[in-house]
């Protein structure tokens, strides 16, 4: 397929806008026009068309797994298959859907960088698009990777394009460290993933994705009998459920999660766009692109899918939590990113893998036009991101506002915006499986569910917290009263994703063909992917299904109608949003947390217990002391002074020893090891 | 083949630099790179002697030193930060107001 | 009748490391550490979670030869729960709830208090692993999980040069001294194929004539790195000043639960490892040599010191040589024999009253800091007056140290020094002797400033912090209470210590 030929280009055309920025960053300033941006988005939408193209390639029936460079092979041992470290493609509905996500995003993102960066005068911004476009490239190499090793490379780029990316206003005082602090949680977690590859590729032999000779393929023919694979003494359920977890350490660090979703707020440091791009719709995603890109890995092991589904559920509920009481707007927006992906998550974990890709592709357009939405009132009251002072911007930037409202609308799950119908499915999923799964496991999905169908009311309720504070009300400050105005290049990616948030969800309302008996879930389709491709099968939702079902993992589904749960979860959301407008939407909004914190103080200044403690010491100690007194002037100093006045001499010289250099110390150190070591050789006699 | 004694030497060889620098050297990331040195002296010895014997303890072990390494550079980059804070410099033999 | 897992015998352990996690989650839900009391108090109940457990294991006799379970091993005998682990970590317990009891005032009004927490918790983690560590591998990880921590505690007042110099040099002296063990390790696996203990004892006891030296080298390094932990000589440079220049409570922390740590594994693994006749290393010899060294440092460095802390420091370091008596005299009898559980046995009681007086004399440095009355003996003048039970403490911690007769540090020198001079080492013996009588010196100014001498100047005590008091009188009152109750303890400590011993 001539679509396929091209498909390398797809990432090599970001990097090729790398490149050219990194040469005009290194030459000077000003060489490009607008700082390098419009290398970035001729290339971003370059990389569109071609992912179009493969998109319709793909959806006429076509996909492609090969392996295009090969970098290393390694001498296989007799009767074995030699290992093979290779670069290659591997385009299905998947990686093909994601493709779009990403460079679509990218283009907006680009687009939208020249009214918040060039706009806004600021400097260094070749070195900005440049970490721009090799962010790109990255993120697209790691969605086409075709093995987990070439995965784990570009999942390595993009942290790195993080790193410099937040750190990008490196002379203040906050981003690099929120930079470091990125790097390096993140990096905590990406030490367990490379610990995974190496077990992958010592347990398999083979990093391939997909094909007969991959690692999920071979791990379900291990399971059923057919094979055997060096498990390393383990059972290997056990070591498949250990290497799986391993691999996990990688997706929490990346998309945030808990325990390892610190670094994500802190990163709100970096410029707006670069938060849109990297910490809301792409590169966070890139933790659950890997669980859903192998899958069937985790479908054959209930063990990883139960912590999967509770590290979810949990983390969904507590980050919606935090996001209620934040005073930063793109605070705000960091939790509920955080809260997202555990919503995705759980939907992995509860065998809703159609469900969780669903709320992926919905959760990056509407959130990526959140963050840009906050971007451009950001711009307007001159980067104060604080929403106490902001209100009442409703009528002086309507674009951004009726925008922001169907992104806040879609991301609180109000029917019919894309967000319903793709969380709504998550907790379908959590909930049916639940049910239906015997024994702890289900419990899990149960308990798991309980958090995400609870974390729907604080979204509701901290989104429009949000909305109201910063576009309902009086203006509170100078700044509100009078913005600064945004221009073509903010509203345009603006309009763009607002559609897309109210629209998305149509690809597969579930509830609406079970309703009415139609055929509409598109989605679900698409991710059944072509019939009659060999290597398909086992990456299709249908396959998957068959695991989770079968004796190994034991996951089924109850049999519900998806309209109950649907209309609770809609109407928690609606009550959230409804105590966000009882509470902030009419008139002057008041710090309700303020008040909250200062009734709990107060319960902590209880000291009643020095009073007595006082009074036990005056009365019952000092009498003892007083007799201890005695005893000091008549024995202890005479005798004490008498035994050791010829040690002091002493040791006044051994404390010179200790000089204060610590350099010193360490040679003393090895000094000491060195005597130990020669003086034992020779009385060991193994020396000399 | 080559014999396992030289593995040995090489090993104490990266070490004994390692100390070299530990010794010499009053910066203090020059001290942790050689720090760094004699922990992958250990690396050298545990990834030889892992094929030596057959077994993969040592190969293993010898990624959790990588990490520890790796978790110990943190932490020191972060002390040799408020070193420099506090004495607007990173050199070890600058702060010497505690001692005897 | 319940069976638990095998793996539930680690609930010391894990109590710490969940309450570490569960801080951070407190931390995350209201970063602004506005809720002082709900940390502090997180970490104590953990801690005492952990202190249930341990205590619990070691009365129902899990993990133990008497009438129990046996030692439970773990994840490929990676771990181990015998009575000893068990007993150390009841002992870091203690510590670490103590210590947690008094940062709660030490921290008011600091930034970071749940990290610091979280810290101690993770590196007390780290402590209670070491104390199970049945193979090379998880000794040293676990020893850096329990050092990492402590580094950045020790940095915690990070304004303050003396903390941030403290914490610089406790941590190139700690990085130097882990890349010598990582490096012994490295010697001993490339001798012996094995990091497991008991298959690296039987390797060494069927060594080929040309690796000897290898091993040797290896274990010598390996004991260095446990030195290190120890704050044993020749490694102990970083301890005077870390303990000095650190916040009071985790100079407390690391001089008891660290250094207690350090040697559960040093025990562990010299006795299970390193066969004496075939080891290449007569270890004995070179523990005697530390002991007497390290005590004698120590002591004479503590005696001409100005600041009760650094007092304090060095004292620290002369225990530690007390403590190695332990190993040291560990076989004079027959191999087997009960008199090198009796040893052993002492040297671990020891520890365990060591715990108590050691953190309680730190932690009134603590509280004397916090009224700001100044570093030196003579600042500490007439607060005997002023704050008379804390002082009454004080003043027990300092005899029960020197060893004096009606305290618990009285029974545990004793019962080491007689299994000393039982198991036919009498001199090691008169050298503590000695050490001991010059103890009692500098320890006894600190009770002349406390009670006798006039204050300099006037001054008044800026209140009196609760969560310190009650630290320091606890810690006061379980050293007392040791006096009557050191029966089961050195009963306890022997049995297990007998149980090691193959």
């Amino acid at each position: 397929m001539a679509a396929f030929d091209y498909a390398p280009a797809i990432v090599l055309l970001p990097f090729v806008s790398f490149l050219v920025s990194l040469g005009a960053a290194l030459y000077g300033d000003d060489v490009l026009p607008k700082g390098g941006a419009l290398a970035g988005i001729v290339a971003t939408a370059g990389s569109l068309i071609l992912s179009l193209w493969v998109f319709f390639t793909v959806s006429a029936g076509n996909v492609y797994n090969q392996t295009i460079y090969t970098w290393t092979t390694g001498a296989g041992a007799a009767g074995e298959e030699a290992l093979e470290l290779t670069f290659g493609l591997l385009l299905d509905p998947l990686s093909s859907m994601m493709l779009i996500i990403v460079s679509l995003v990218a283009l907006l993102v680009h687009v939208f960088s020249l009214g918040y960066m060039n706009d806004e005068g600021e400097t260094g911004l070749p070195r900005y698009y440049a970490g721009l476009g090799l962010f790109s490239a990255s993120m697209l190499g790691f969605v086409v990777a075709h093995n987990i090793l070439m995965a784990f490379m570009f999942f390595e780029l993009v942290g790195l394009c993080s790193f410099l990316l937040i750190g990008f206003w490196f002379r203040e005082p906050g981003p690099p460290s929120a930079a470091k602090k990125a790097f390096l949680v993140t990096r905590f977690g990406d030490y367990f993933f490379l610990v995974g590859v190496v077990a992958i590729f010592a347990t398999f032999g083979t990093g391939r994705f997909a094909g007969a000779e991959s690692f999920p393929v071979l791990a379900e023919e291990v399971l059923a009998g057919e094979v055997a694979v060096n498990t390393f003494g383990f059972a290997p359920t056990t070591w498949f459920t250990v290497v799986g977890l391993l691999v996990l350490g990688g997706v929490i660090g990346k998309s945030a999660q808990f325990p390892l979703h610190t670094w994500l707020p802190d990163a709100m440091e970096g410029p707006t766009p670069v938060s849109a791009l990297i910490h809301a719709a792409t590169m966070v995603a890139a933790g659950v692109y890997l669980v859903a890109r192998m899958y069937g890995f985790y479908a054959v092991s209930p063990t990883a899918l139960a912590v999967i589904a509770l590290v979810g559920g949990f983390t969904a509920l507590v980050a919606a939590t935090m996001g209620v009481v934040k005073r930063e707007i793109k605070q705000v927006l960091a939790y509920s990113t955080i809260s997202q992906y555990g919503y995705m998550m759980l939907a992995l974990g509860a065998g809703g893998y159609v469900a969780a890709t669903f709320h992926l592709l919905t959760h990056a357009f509407f959130k990526a036009l959140l963050f840009l939405g906050a971007g451009s009132v950001i711009i307007a009251m001159h980067h104060n991101e604080n929403m106490w002072d902001m209100g009442g911007l409703k009528d002086r930037m309507p674009v951004t506002y009726w925008t922001f409202l169907s992104g806040s609308l879609a991301l609180a799950g109000i029917i019919p915006f894309a967000g319903f119908w793709s969380k709504d499915e998550v907790l379908y999923e959590a909930l049916v499986h639940g049910l239906g799964t015997d024994g702890g496991l289900g419990t899990i999905f149960l308990v798991a569910y309980a958090f995400g169908l609870l974390a729907v009311f604080f979204t509701g309720f901290y989104t429009f917290r949000m909305v109201f504070l910063t576009f309902h009300g009086d203006a509170r400050t100078g700044q509100a009263r009078d913005p600064e105005g945004v221009g073509w290049n903010v509203k345009g990616p603006l309009a763009v994703l607002g559609v897309l948030a109210a629209v998305t969800g149509f690809v597969n309302m579930t509830p609406v063909a079970d309703l009415f008996d139609l055929d509409i879930e598109y989605l679900h389709r698409w991710l059944e992917g072509p019939e009659g491709v060999e290597f398909m099968s086992a990456l299709s939702a249908h396959h998957y299904l068959e695991l989770l079902e079968s004796d190994v993992t034991g996951i089924h589904a109850a049999e519900l109608d998806p309209l109950i749960p649907g209309g609770v979860s809609l109407l928690l959301a609606l009550a959230g949003v409804g105590l966000a407008y009882a509470l902030y939407g009419r008139g002057e909004p008041e710090e309700y947390t303020a008040k909250l914190g200062g009734v709990q103080d107060l319960l902590y200044n209880n000291y009643y217990q020095d009073e007595y403690q006082v009074a036990i010491a005056e009365r019952v100690v000092l009498p003892l002391s007083r007799a201890a007194d005695k005893f000091d002037q008549s024995g202890v100093d005479g005798v004490v002074n008498g035994v050791s006045s010829v040690s002091l001499f002493s040791g006044s010289r051994v404390r010179r020893v200790q000089t204060g250099l610590v350099s010193n110390y360490a040679a003393l150190v090895t000094l000491g090891l060195t005597v130990l070591l020669v003086a034992f050789g020779i009385y060991g006699g193994w020396l000399l | 083949m080559v014999p396992a004694e030289w593995y040995l030497i090489l090993a104490a060889a990266v070490f004994c630099i390692g100390v070299f620098g530990l010794l010499t050297r009053q910066n203090a990331l020059l001290f942790l790179m050689s720090v760094e040195l004699m922990l992958n002296a250990a690396n050298i010895n545990l990834a030889a002697f892992s094929y030596y014997w057959g077994n993969v303890t040592g190969q293993t072990f010898g990624l959790f030193v990588m990490a520890l390494a790796a978790a110990e550079v943190a932490v020191g980059i972060g002390i040799i930060l408020v070193l420099y804070r506090n004495f607007s410099a990173v050199d070890v033999t600058d702060a010497t107001t505690m001692r005897w | 009748m319940v069976v638990y897992p095998d793996w539930a015998a680690l609930a010391p352990a894990l109590a710490l490391a969940v309450t570490g996690l569960v801080l951070l989650l407190i931390d995350s839900v209201d970063p602004d550490d506005s809720r002082p009391g709900l940390l502090a108090g997180t970490a104590v109940v953990g801690t005492l979670v952990s202190l249930g457990y341990a205590g619990w294991f070691l009365a129902s006799g899990t993990g133990q030869v008497d009438g129990g379970t046996g030692a439970i091993s773990l994840y490929r005998d990676a771990l181990v729960v015998d009575g000893m682990a068990l007993f150390f970590q009841a002992v870091f317990a203690v510590v670490t709830a103590l210590v947690c009891i008094a940062s709660y005032d030490y921290l008011k009004e600091r930034a970071y208090q749940a990290e610091f927490y979280s810290l101690v918790m993770f590196a007390a983690t780290g402590m209670a692993v070491m104390a199970t560590a049945n193979s090379l591998a998880t000794a040293f990880i676990a020893l850096e999980l329990a050092s990492l921590p402590s580094y950045a505690l020790v940095a915690f007042l990070k304004h303050n040069r003396g903390s941030v110099e403290a914490s610089l040099k406790y941590f190139l002296i700690g990085a130097l001294s882990s890349a010598v063990f990582a490096f012994g390790i490295s010697l001993v696996y490339a001798a012996t194929g094995s990091l497991l203990l008991a298959d690296v004892a039987s390797a060494l006891s069927a060594l080929d004539g040309g690796l000897t030296g290898v091993a040797a080298i290896g274990v010598l390094m390996v004991a260095g790195g446990f030195a290190f932990k120890t704050a044993s000589v020749p490694f102990h440079f970083w301890a005077p000043e870390a303990y000095e220049g650190a916040p009071a409570p985790i100079s407390a922390f690391l001089s008891s639960a660290s250094k207690a740590a350090g040697f559960a594994v040093l025990f562990r693994v010299f006795t299970t490892a390193f066969p004496l006749d075939a080891a290449g290393v007569d270890w004995m010899l070179l523990f005697q040599v530390l002991a007497v060294v390290t005590m004698t440092l120590g002591n004479f460095a503590a005696a001409t010191q100005e600041t009760v802390k650094r007092m304090l420091a060095y004292s620290s370091i002369g225990h530690a040589g007390y403590a190695l008596i332990g190993l040291a005299a560990w076989s004079g009898g027959a191999p087997g024999s009960v008199e090198n559980g009796a040893v052993l046995g002492a040297s671990m009681a020891h520890l365990l009253v060591y715990g108590f007086m050691n953190t309680g004399a730190f932690l009134f440095v603590a509280l004397a800091e916090q009224w700001d009355v100044g570093r030196t003996f003579e600042d500490y003048a007439g607060l005997g007056s002023r704050a008379p039970m804390a002082s009454v403490a004080m003043t027990v911690f300092m005899f029960s140290l020197a060893g004096v007769p009606p305290f618990g540090g009285f029974f545990s020198k004793l019962f080491l020094f007689a299994g000393a001079v039982d198991a036919g080492f009498w001199w090691l013996a008169a050298v503590g002797v000695v050490n001991s009588t010059l103890s009692l010196y500098y320890y006894s100014r600190v009770v002349k400033a406390l009670w006798v001498d006039d204050p300099v100047g006037e001054f008044e005590l800026g209140g009196t912090p609760t969560g310190l008091y009650v630290a320091v009188v606890f810690a006061a009152v379980g050293t007392l209470l040791l006096l009557p109750g050191f029966a089961p303890v050195i009963e306890t400590a022997q049995s297990v210590a007998a149980a090691l011993v193959p």
